[in-house]
């Protein structure tokens, strides 16, 4: 049986910068903290850190507005830079 | 009938927004239409605009956005249209709109529906430019968006 985790979406500019557009992080069965997944993320991908700190993260279809929010495998976790759209 | 909440690869119509927004007591129709401009810069003149959006999220925030209009300007009809995917220059990139009883309603309607649009749905744009080719003129100095 695969280990816990989550999956993170990434877009646009984060998904240029990390090479992808999702990537697993592991994570024990209750969670983490919404800021050591981010800062899991910037470790793991040195050129998304600057996107990171000007994004927004959606856990779940709702904008997180603390990142001690616990984020739990299962969840959908995704970064949002800056919109542009119209 | 039209849905008020489009994402869509189809082009989209001014026309058929108007249709959209019809309703018996709505006397004022207030439509704005975003598209794409050839912009200058540094690789070439833009010539279409790639969009993308978290297509779930962007659909629960558009929903939002109209319940709000509804709510507060009184519209008794709204559209909320994105392209996604490549939109060409001259193309329409977006169009929102608000039918309400009056028009102060329904310009005050349009304007919050593109506002809180561009501010809070997560939608993306990446700009393609001609190849090979230098901008004629030195960069635009608008720094915002090339459509709308």
């Amino acid at each position: 049986m695969a280990a816990p985790s989550i999956e993170v979406r990434l877009y646009a500019a984060a998904r240029q910068a990390a090479r992808r557009s999702s990537v697993r992080i592991g994570a024990p069965p209750g969670g983490l903290a919404a800021a050591d997944l981010v800062r899991t993320l910037a470790r793991r991908f040195p050129d998304l850190a600057p996107v990171l700190r000007v994004s927004r993260y959606v856990r779940n279809d709702r904008t997180l507005t603390d990142l001690r929010t616990r984020v739990r495998p299962g969840d959908r976790f995704s970064v949002h830079p800056p919109y542009g759209g119209g | 009938m039209t849905p008020p909440i489009r994402l869509t690869r189809r082009p989209l119509s001014v026309a058929a927004a108007v249709r959209a927004l019809s309703g018996p007591d709505l006397g004022g129709v207030a439509v704005f239409a975003g598209r794409v401009r050839p912009d200058a810069r540094p690789g070439g003149r833009v010539v279409a605009i790639d969009y993308e959006a978290d297509a779930r999220f962007a659909r629960r925030r558009l929903a939002e956005i109209e319940r709000i209009a509804r709510a507060r300007y009184g519209a008794g009809q709204v559209v909320l249209w994105h392209r996604v995917g490549r939109v060409r220059v001259g193309e329409i990139a977006v169009v929102t709109g608000a039918a309400c009883p009056h028009r102060a309603k329904a310009f005050a309607a349009a304007r919050y529906l593109i506002e809180e649009l561009k501010r809070t749905v997560p939608i993306w744009k990446t700009e393609r430019a001609r190849r090979g080719r230098p901008p004629r003129r030195r960069p635009s100095r608008r720094t915002g968006p090339s459509a709308g």
